[in-house]
């Protein structure tokens, strides 16, 4: 075994950084300060899907939530006016200021360096997964090497459609007509969502604007309010 | 069989989710503040998702990501309508501090 190798090194970097930005969360007495450790756990997590190969998760960690969740959560705290006068104290540090622009820039560059390495997968062939570990999801089933085995018949036959209309539409004449496969992280992610887990996923989207449509009408103020 | 995923074992990755989760607990048994509150349950729910993927790098299938999308979704939501709950309750009550709320006492 090597002994210096990235990926090893990263994650446990970045399972450490978690850890301590994590209790300092719960630790930290100004709730502005806990917010911003959160949102470095929530970095360090997803540098380690990346270290790991789960691509499209550590993109969504980033957007949804270091991005998302957290600006909502920021934002209620300013809205409650908890004390905020740490923060500004922080820019008007020269030292400071350059220490948190050196530790953002180490985190990137480690995060693209092991996204540039690649990965090792474990040779075991599954949903999403071909039998060189790599992501891959095959439509159609005439593929003997990909055949999966606990495919019902009945998604069978939508498959060998949907795989037919792709063909069609890409219309590349190719010798093994039957077969597409969608390669890499996003794509097998996307297949396996959309061919298989398409109810849950539609069932997230009602949920989530339930919840949206419901948060906004708790917090909106009443008319009986409004004069105050 | 000590099954490793580039090379770390997956031991260390549910010890890392096993920490996390902790943290979380304990920051919301701990914590007074709501809003801090729902920051220890992102922590909760983020070291679910750590278990999801490495399991699902372990067992060669991308059922795990797919789970952890739906997560996030899940806690989107969640923060989404509490936080909304925790801004009604301010304004009603002036704090955001869960001892001091009692609305729901008999």
């Amino acid at each position: 075994m090597e002994l210096i190798n990235l990926q090893t090194f990263s994650f446990y970097f970045f399972a450490t950084t978690a850890v301590l930005s994590a209790l300092g969360v719960i630790l930290h007495r100004n709730p502005i300060s806990a917010a911003v450790l959160l949102v470095l756990t929530f970095f360090s997590l997803a540098a380690i899907y990346a270290t790991i190969g789960a691509v499209f998760i550590a993109t969504m960690q980033v957007l949804v939530y270091a991005g998302a969740i957290m600006v909502l959560v920021v934002f209620v705290l300013m809205l409650l006016s908890l004390r905020l006068e740490n923060i500004s104290k922080l820019w008007d540090n020269p030292i400071r200021k350059l220490g948190l622009f050196g530790v953002v820039g180490i985190l990137l560059f480690l995060i693209a360096a092991n996204i540039s390495l690649g990965v090792t997968y474990p040779k075991v062939s599954g949903k999403g997964v071909n039998a060189n570990g790599e992501y891959e999801y095959v439509f159609g089933q005439n593929d003997s090497q990909t055949n999966n085995p606990n495919s019902q018949p009945n998604e069978f036959s939508s498959k060998e459609n949907l795989s037919k209309e792709l063909n069609n539409i890409s219309s590349k004449g190719q010798s093994d007509s039957n077969v597409v496969s969608a390669k890499g992280n996003v794509a097998a992610v996307g297949a396996v969502t959309f061919l298989e887990y398409l109810l849950p996923f539609e069932m997230i989207s009602i949920l989530l604007l339930v919840a949206l449509v419901g948060a906004v009408i708790l917090a909106k103020k009443r008319k009986e309010e409004e004069g105050v | 069989m000590d099954p490793h995923i580039s090379g770390i074992p997956l031991n260390h990755f549910l010890i890392l989710a096993g920490i996390l989760f902790s943290i979380g607990v304990a920051g919301v048994l701990t914590r007074r503040n709501a809003v801090l509150i729902f920051m220890s349950v992102e922590l909760i729910l983020n070291s679910a998702n750590i278990v999801f993927v490495a399991f699902s790098k372990v067992l060669g299938t991308v059922t795990g990501e797919v789970i952890v999308f739906f997560v996030m979704a899940l806690a989107a939501a969640e923060a989404a309508v509490g936080l909304a709950i925790v801004i009604a309750i301010f304004r009603h009550k002036k704090t955001s501090n869960v001892d001091e709320i009692n609305l729901l006492r008999g």
